[in-house]
């Protein structure tokens, strides 16, 4: 019978012991292959682009040391980029990881057309995210979206909104629209995580008069502590470099007020008045050192290492 | 065991591969690809058009294509691109020192100044140059040389709704700034969600918006070769364009932040009364049958002026790489045969660039606004490779001149001063 | 979760339960139609926006039953050769991708999961790093690099690209889920003469089948949503996935909002019909004792 696995297993003798890398590049071999592939070598040629020289039109020019690095950092609007990347990656993540565990709670339970509720849910993950951006930029229209619309019918409001266009409710529209996307998966990451937990532990917890709250926090969250680490840092990589919903809810807004660090990097390269390839190549890879720090604090803060020793 | 080591062998020989594939040449200086060094004739070129319109831009390409291989026995790759990702993908070709052989964009200079480009002595027949319009032969000509062959034109004319004129008790459209601002005040005070004029000053083409407005108050953005963005005569436009908005309140929410496509749903809805709108709108609006409009020249700051007309066109450049001049001479001299080019121009709803174009073109009455000015059209200084950064800027920034603390002054000098210091 | 009565409980408590589980038929389908519509929602409004006149969806003012329905969109993108072109690009690369990654990150992570060896952590680390990189940023070496190996505008780069983008998510959901079964069950496995391979399969994967499944669903939606390589390396309109196709719908130019919307429509069946065959995996028991 399995046992509940609470406790790190620590065995004497593990299995394989010191297992010789020939065997290992076997097992790895294929995604080893594909990661050094199509990730590592386009990483090294943005690397090599961060410390060129280029033309408007995309030609190389020469070579450049750290211009590139420090014109990024020179950058007037870059404070604002990175406060708007922050409170864009924080609110939408940690909202997200409320939403999908509350959410995954409830599809557990068994209820007449439970069915078509985790049916209902896919949709937003199923839908291009490019397609749904632009959905939202008709919704969150201010002449013909529905959501005035509506809002106006129900006498929520008395008129309508600039959803996307007044800068104080452009960051929460575009917010609601990062939640919405990523909440499905989430929630079914936490739904997958849910039910590898054996329900005799919740038995367990029943019989020795556990409330449901106290079960829940003492019994399902730390069982589901895997799922919820992956959820949380693929979430923060995924909406970090989330370049869909900002840039097309943004195409009618000039500068950079609303941009987080991706659609920086984008707009140097092609929409700006710098159009430089390299500039925006040297912003790629703050983006990754960013993230990377990010990351790395996260994981830090639960202390992942020990769960895997 | 055999099989693992197999595997294992396997995975290291295409490791080993693709690694050494790789490590083709960084590459600087030119732009042109290939792998040969002497002149042998190509046998494919390749074309990035951008994508006008889903029905008819690929479907025009196809059939130039099978021409154009019947004609020469040359293959034409064709890559139909969509405008928003136009410039991304054509930057990614060029950096990998790939380039395609033609390329339709809405800048050229900058390339030229790359000394990536053919010009028209090397590629383009004596006949078709003499035969495109002067003022087209001019916005593609960078230091001497015409780079910029263009492929078609649009020009712009004020749109107006004549049954919201004839509610607003206006007999004509307004020939001057003034009965302009007076037209539109009579349209807005209509209530019920009409508006007076929709202005789209957002990022996609605000330099489009403000050249039209400016170049009829004589203003402009480079005068005598030099850039005079911050002329008086401009800054009188941005602020005219400014009181418009915030002061007159006869504009569409948030000219700043409007792009074309939302000033022209709104007018398509009937509920702009004035819009500055094209060909294509015109054939958008044809189709729905729910608008009854008009289209008059733009009116002039002063009476008594000459209605400016503000024109756009596109650009079929050629890269030079070895051994395609031949075949690229064959595309121009395919392309502006009269049946083909106007072909074109025809399916999209554009303007001819040729004066045998013209001729072609004159027998249709909606047309008629536009034909009658093309020839001294205004254009938008397309053949100064700073423009190309310049443009940039004036679609980031200029919107921000008509917003309720805007400052037109300050915009229009801190865009001169990104011109002066080359973009 | 199932309720349990106790025996002998003080009558309050009894009420409650009781109330609760009589209030629980009505309530719980309540919310569950409530949540089923706030994400439904917005593609509700998507249904109706390719059912009217691409004017009526920029109408201003908006209404939100069409004003005149029409009826024809759908049939018209389905007949449209250029459409069905980009729906069996889509299909052929997620399909291709999502068996890819399946097959090389479960190997992958049952060796990390249970094995020692130099460079396991920085494995798993290169894996999470990886994935830090955006699309966005590394579209121009990837077109350089396929350019290199002559394999720009095949369905193999775009198959290749996609499988890598999608392993660290698999790997590290495969890697969980092997982590967390005991190691006795393995043991007795090997005890009973299967091979590492064979435990692999015949073992960890049925245990670990959520995991899978979730890994399956989530990089076929990738791959068949993955939008900026595929725009930069598919160059003939028939090759172009449906995400890149039906920009084509839309351009500053000519707007056909209805085309796009039914086209988008059409392009989430796939993914709902490879969900509805595979999701009592993702959500059915897998160790004995759980009642849902």
């Amino acid at each position: 019978m399995p046992v509940p696995a609470t406790a790190p297993r620590r065995r004497r003798r593990s299995r394989g012991g010191d297992t010789p890398i020939g065997v290992a590049l076997l097992w790895l071999g294929p995604a080893l292959l594909l990661i050094l592939g199509v990730v590592v070598f386009p990483a090294y040629e943005l690397v090599k682009a961060a410390f060129s020289r280029y033309s408007i039109t995309g030609l190389r020019l020469g070579d450049a040391g750290t211009t590139n690095f420090k014109n990024v950092l020179d950058h007037p609007d870059l404070i604002t980029v990175l406060t708007n990347t922050v409170i864009w990656v924080v609110v939408v993540v940690a909202l997200t990881v409320l939403v999908s565990l509350a959410l995954a709670q409830f599809l557990a339970k068994d209820f007449f057309g439970r069915k078509v509720v985790r049916w209902a849910i896919i949709v937003p993950w199923a839908a291009s995210l490019v397609i749904t951006a632009k959905l939202f930029t008709l919704i969150y229209d201010y002449y013909y979206g529905t959501l005035n619309m509506i809002l106006q019918t129900l006498h929520i409001t008395s008129g309508p909104i600039d959803f996307l266009g007044d800068d104080r409710w452009t960051m929460p529209s575009m917010i609601m629209v990062g939640i919405f996307v990523s909440v499905p998966f989430t929630a079914y990451v936490f739904v997958a995580g849910l039910n590898a937990i054996p329900g005799d532990v919740y038995e367990a917890a029943k019989i020795d008069g556990a409330r449901p709250w106290q079960t829940y926090w003492r019994i399902t969250l730390p069982l589901l502590r895997p799922a919820l680490v992956v959820a949380s840092v693929l979430n923060i990589i995924y909406v970090f470099n989330s370049f869909p919903i900002i840039y097309t809810l943004n195409d009618r807004n000039p500068g950079y007020l609303h941009d987080t660090t991706i659609t920086f990097m984008y707009k140097l390269a092609f929409k700006s008045a710098e159009k430089d390839v390299g500039m925006s190549a040297a912003a790629g890879i703050f983006n990754v050192i960013l993230i990377l720090i990010v990351i790395a604090i996260y994981l830090r803060t639960l202390k992942w290492q020990e769960q895997e020793d | 065991m055999a099989r693992k080591m197999t595997a294992l062998i396997a995975g290291a020989g295409a490791a080993a591969l693709v690694l050494s594939a790789c490590s083709g040449g960084s590459g600087s200086g030119t732009a042109g690809g290939g792998s040969s060094s002497g002149a042998a004739k190509v046998t494919s070129i390749k074309l990035v058009a951008a994508e006008y319109s889903k029905d008819h831009t690929a479907a025009f390409w196809k059939q130039f294509a099978d021409k154009y291989k019947a004609k020469t026995g040359i293959t034409l790759d064709v890559q139909v691109v969509s405008w928003d990702s136009i410039d991304q993908q054509s930057s990614t070709m060029i950096q990998n020192n790939n380039a395609p052989d033609l390329l339709n964009l809405n800048v050229y200079a900058s390339y030229a100044k790359d000394k990536l480009l053919y010009s028209a002595d090397e590629v383009l027949a004596p006949a078709i140059k003499a035969d495109v319009l002067d003022a087209f032969v001019k916005s593609g000509t960078y230091q001497g040389k015409m780079y910029g062959m263009p492929d078609l034109s649009s020009a712009r004319a004020l749109f107006y709704n004549k049954d919201l004129f004839t509610k607003a008790g206006i007999a004509n459209p307004p020939k001057t700034w003034d009965e302009f601002e007076a037209d539109a005040k009579k349209i807005q005070a209509l209530g019920s969600g009409n508006i007076g004029y929709a202005m789209p000053l957002g990022p996609e083409e605000s330099q489009g918006e403000f050249s039209i407005w400016t170049f009829n108050n004589g203003g402009d953005w480079k005068t005598a070769g030099k850039w005079s963005i911050n002329s008086p005569k401009n800054v009188d436009t941005l602020t005219f364009l400014k009181k418009l908005s915030v002061t007159d309140k006869v504009t569409q929410n948030n000219p700043g932040k409007t792009n074309r496509a939302q000033a022209f749903d709104l007018f398509k809805s009937g509920k702009a009364g004035m819009v500055v709108g094209f060909s294509p709108l015109a054939g958008a609006l044809d189709a729905d049958k729910k608008v009854n409009y008009a289209v008059a020249p733009m009116p002039t700051k002063e009476a008594g002026g000459t209605p400016q007309t503000f024109g756009v066109t596109d650009y079929l450049m050629s890269f030079k790489k070895p051994g395609n001049q031949a075949a690229v001479k064959a595309f121009y001299d395919l392309y502006y045969q009269k049946d083909q080019v106007n072909q074109f121009i025809k399916a999209e709803g554009f303007l001819p660039v040729t004066k045998s174009g013209l001729e072609i073109f004159a027998s249709d009455p909606k047309l008629k606004v536009y034909l009658a000015t093309l020839p001294n059209i205004h254009l938008t200084p397309t053949d100064d490779p700073t423009w190309d950064k310049v443009k940039l800027a004036v679609q980031q920034n200029i919107g921000a001149g008509v917003s309720a603390n805007g400052d037109p002054q300050a915009v229009l000098t801190a865009l001169q001063k990104a011109a002066e210091n080359g973009g | 979760m199932a309720t349990v009565t106790h025996t002998a409980p003080p009558p309050l408590v009894t009420r409650r339960k009781v109330g609760w589980a009589r209030a629980r038929r009505y309530v719980l389908p309540l919310v569950g139609l409530a949540v089923a519509l706030a994400f439904l929602g917005p593609y509700i409004v998507m249904v109706l926006n390719s059912l009217r006149p691409s004017s009526d969806v920029v109408q201003t003012p908006p209404t939100f039953l069409p004003r005149t329905w029409q009826w024809s969109t759908f049939s018209q993108v389905l007949g449209d050769q250029r459409f069905l072109n980009w729906l069996k690009t889509s299909l052929l690369v997620a399909t291709s991708s999502t068996i890819i990654v399946v097959l090389a990150a479960i190997p992958a992570a049952y060796f990390t999961a249970r094995f020692r060896f130099p460079g396991r952590i920085a494995f798993l680390f290169l894996v999470l790093i990886t994935q830090m990189f955006a699309p966005t940023s590394l579209v121009v070496g990837l077109y350089r690099e396929f350019f290199e190996l002559n394999l720009v505008n095949t369905y193999l780069a775009l198959i290749l690209t996609n499988s890598a983008f999608n392993l660290a998510f698999a790997i590290w959901i495969l890697h969980g889920f092997f982590s967390s079964i005991p190691k006795e069950v393995e043991e007795s496995a090997h005890l009973d003469g299967c091979g590492r391979f064979g435990t692999l399969i015949r073992i960890m994967l049925p245990l670990s089948l959520p995991g899978v499944v979730t890994a399956v669903i989530f990089t076929f939606i990738a791959a068949w949503n993955e939008y900026v390589v595929a725009l930069t390396l598919m160059l003939d309109d028939a090759k172009k996935p449906l995400t890149v196709g039906i920009t084509s719908y839309v351009t500053g130019y000519e707007q056909h909002w209805d085309q796009l919307f039914a086209a988008s429509i059409i392009a989430i069946i796939p993914v709902v019909i490879l969900f509805a065959f595979i999701e009592k995996h993702l959500v059915g028991g897998l160790t004995a004792g759980s009642i849902k």
